[in-house]
């Protein structure tokens, strides 16, 4: 059976194609989500083999979301979408199909068997992500968009990954590796991502070890490993 | 006392001359204010003749001439002014002075002297804005009568020698006095008779334009169909009087009022070459009846004679004609043709302002369907899919979707009138949000707060529509918290005032689809209503977009 997570804003949407899966005999639900939100997170946890993704969706849209997870958590993607001018795109996207709303049963079954053969040669699925502009970031009753711009540096811990800027600290459920590969922030530090833009100065320490101070006075570590890099980075 | 009645008789032969002056087109421009300067030439060479025929018609005495030369300049300077009075009483005063005596030079120069103070008294009058009194009759015999008295003594100072002078004047002061100042009076009576004439016609014929333009202007508004033609022919055939009146458009007769409308028959194409050439050269042709007389084309009976045809236009283009005629018994009046000139000037202008008017409010109403266009098959796709889906588990919930689906367009379709009543919208909107309520589902929460006595209230159609549309499609669609739209209709200050609210506070000034729907709206209400009414747009960012629409309680078209 193959593990299918379904993403799109209208509950009635969601329904219909969950009904549509099931009939099918292939699928199992292992997850429907109102937002891009809820999919990072739905993604992280069941690690589904397939995301029926539609692709109009409030804050973060269906191709803002693709490159947002993170690469080894990466499912197939199957776009959903009502309107034909997405279709275009979902293909420079490199999906492995799309589907207009509302979905004809015969046009499902070539996706299933698409898929069934793409899950048997194990491909791993890559998609040409965007670059991301906003973060976004969960505050107690909504979604924060963070500028990456803004951003001074991003550290992770136990608790998970938060985003530092002048406003505050922020969590996110968007992993290093993805802000690492989708955003300018520069790697300094297994935990620690900064913005290059906002570094005041870097203080050396013994050891080949270091220290940012960014602009409004935090400081970062930097690790012997990606000092040499952001030594490149920088010329110094 | 015979010299008294030989003066007269010799004034009476001027009062003849000056009735027939008054009956000439010369005598035109005195009815205006300001004299051109060509005018006053005219003037010149009139006055002066009156001169010098009071000097040919005076009654000689005593190597001297009783006459009534003084009429001419005295007129002259009252009615053009000192340059013009002193070159007619030097004219007439040289003409005296060539014919010799011993009061030679101081009759020449008591001639130009009375021309002198004619034109003081003008500018007396001009200075102290009395103009009005140029013409009075009154003040041409005191005029006269001093001027004549300085008359006397200068030949009294002048002439010698002393004795004769004084013996003359004893005998022709009383006369040359009297006959004089009667003379320009009554001189200046029947060209104050003259021109009143004048004016009355001109205030009669302004009066009838103004109310040909008032009768007319109610219903040009429409442009000029067969039915407003026949109307206005007739407007225009009791208004002018003239024997009958013809409105074409570039081909046919639309209309025809008055004598000969058995065989002028509206509908039948035009015939006269003249129609065709005013037409063709886009100019004013005038057959007055005897240099040039109307042939009717189509009746050897046809009563009508003259004829003047004026073109219609709009901008540069001659969309028709107007004609006025007039039967072989009656002259056609100069009036009716400043008149029927004139009418059709202002129709003109009329047609080319109902024409911009109306431009105007179809571009609005094309905008208005260019946006319903673009909004509805989204709105009917995404309707669709929704009830697709819910068909599968519940058939009512469909059924009663797409009763609201219906009801939706057919208001859409149904409403072609310019103006709808608020309850009318809102049942539209409200079966356009039970659809979207169902998509969004706990998404979208609506709140309605309608004062009552405002269900009645006159709005242009499909106002709240693309505001509320605005609001869920570019606000509340784009939330991921819950969206709240609310409604919300009141009275204040004698005014109405809808107001439509989201929680998304995402309008953005000049963003390409926010603004079109909400300005469109805005333009329709102060098209219909007058400009300090429309719309106003509120935003606090990330927190509301509230779009309040201000209108009056009843509904003035402007």
């Amino acid at each position: 059976m193959i593990r299918a997570l379904i993403v799109d804003d209208e509950v009635h949407s969601r329904d219909e194609l969950e009904a549509m899966l099931i009939e099918t005999g292939e699928f199992v639900i292992s997850g429907k989500c109102a937002n891009a939100l809820e999919a990072i997170q739905a993604i992280k946890k069941e690690k589904p083999d397939v995301l029926f993704l539609d692709v109009q969706m409030p804050v973060v849209n269906g191709f803002e979301l693709l490159s947002m997870i993170d690469e080894k958590l990466m499912p197939n993607v199957v776009f959903v979408t009502a309107y034909d001018e997405y279709a275009l795109k979902a293909f420079e996207e490199n999906t492995l199909d799309y589907l207009l709303k509302p979905v004809e049963k015969g046009r499902l079954d070539k996706t299933v068997l698409k898929l069934k053969r793409m899950l048997n040669e194990q491909e791993k699925p890559i998609y040409a992500g965007l670059n991301i502009k906003k973060i976004p970031c969960i505050l107690s009753s909504k979604i924060k968009l963070i500028n990456a711009a803004d951003v001074e540096y991003v550290k992770s811990n136990k608790a998970g990954v938060y985003v530092i800027c002048p406003g505050g600290e922020f969590f996110t459920d968007l992993t290093l590796k993805v802000l690492e590969d989708r955003t300018d922030l520069v790697r300094c530090h297994k935990q620690f991502l900064v913005n290059i833009d906002h570094v005041d100065e870097i203080i050396f320490r013994e050891n080949m070890l270091a220290e940012i101070k960014t602009k409004s006075g935090c400081h970062v570590p930097v690790s012997r490993r990606h000092l040499k890099i952001l030594r490149e980075r920088l010329n110094f | 006392m015979e010299l008294l009645f030989r003066l007269i008789q010799a004034m009476s032969v001027f009062l003849v001359v000056a009735y027939l002056y008054c009956k000439s087109p010369w005598f035109k421009p005195l009815t205006t204010d300001s004299l051109r300067t060509r005018d006053k030439i005219y003037l010149y060479f009139f006055f002066s003749a009156i001169s010098i025929m009071g000097t040919y018609l005076g009654i000689p005495i005593q190597d001297a001439i009783a006459n009534t030369r003084a009429i001419g300049p005295v007129l002259a300077g009252i009615i053009g002014g000192p340059i013009l009075g002193t070159a007619v009483g030097l004219t007439g005063g040289l003409h005296r002075y060539f014919l010799g005596g011993f009061t030679a030079f101081s009759c020449g120069l008591s001639t130009t002297v009375e021309g002198t103070i004619g034109g003081l008294v003008h500018l007396y009058l001009r200075r102290t804005n009395k103009t009005d009194l140029v013409f009075s009759p009154k003040v041409a015999f005191i005029t006269t009568f001093f001027a004549e008295m300085v008359q006397m003594a200068i030949i009294l100072l002048v002439s010698r020698p002393y004795a004769d002078a004084l013996a003359l004047v004893k005998v022709i002061a009383i006369p040359m006095i009297l006959s004089s100042s009667v003379g320009t009076a009554l001189f200046m009576s029947i060209g104050r008779d003259q021109k009143n004439v004048y004016e009355r016609v001109a205030a009669i014929s302004s009066a009838k334009a103004f109310k040909i333009a008032e009768r007319t202007l109610n219903f040009l508004g429409r442009g000029i169909n067969r039915e407003t033609a026949v109307d206005l022919a007739k407007i225009i055939h009791e208004e002018t009087g003239v024997g009958a009146v013809a409105i074409t458009d570039r081909e046919k007769v639309m209309a025809f009022i008055g004598h000969g409308s058995d065989h002028h028959k509206p509908g039948g194409p035009i015939v006269s070459p003249l129609t065709k050439t005013a037409i063709a050269e886009n100019k004013v042709i005038f057959a007055d009846g005897e240099r040039e007389r109307y042939i009717c084309p189509l009746s050897n009976a046809c009563p009508l004679n003259s004829v003047l045809v004026v073109p219609l236009h709009i901008d540069n283009d001659v969309i028709g004609t107007i004609k006025l005629y007039e039967p072989k018994n009656k002259q056609f009046l100069n009036m009716n043709k400043t008149l029927g000139e004139g009418i059709t000037n202002l129709l003109s202008n009329q047609l080319l302002l109902s024409r911009y008017e109306r431009q105007k409010n179809l571009l609005v109403q094309t905008e208005l369907k260019l946006l319903q266009a673009q909004i509805n098959p989204h709105f009917l796709f995404n309707s669709l899919n929704t009830i697709i889906s819910i068909t599968r588990n519940n058939a009512a919930r469909a059924r009663e979707l797409l009763t609201h689906l219906s009801n939706f367009f057919r208001k859409n379709l149904k409403r072609g009138n310019e103006l709808s009543t608020l309850e009318e919208e809102l049942d539209q909107v409200n079966s356009y949000l039970q659809i979207e309520k169902a998509r969004f589902d706990d998404r979208l929460i609506i709140r309605m707060d309608i004062d009552p006595s405002l269900l009645k209230l006159k709005v242009p159609t499909f106002t709240l529509q693309p505001l509320i549309e605005n609001a869920i499609k570019h606000g509340i669609s784009n939330m991921l918290e819950q969206g709240t739209a609310k409604i919300h209709a009141y009275r204040e200050d004698g005014l109405a005032f809808i107001e439509i609210e989201d929680n998304a506070g995402s309008f953005r000034e000049n963003a390409a689809n926010d603004g079109l729907g909400i300005k469109i709206v805005d333009r329709r209400i102060k098209s219909l209503f007058g400009n300090e009414f429309g719309t106003t747009v509120t935003c606090v960012p990330d927190e509301m977009t509230r779009v309040t629409i201000r209108i009056p309680l009843e509904a003035h078209k402007t």
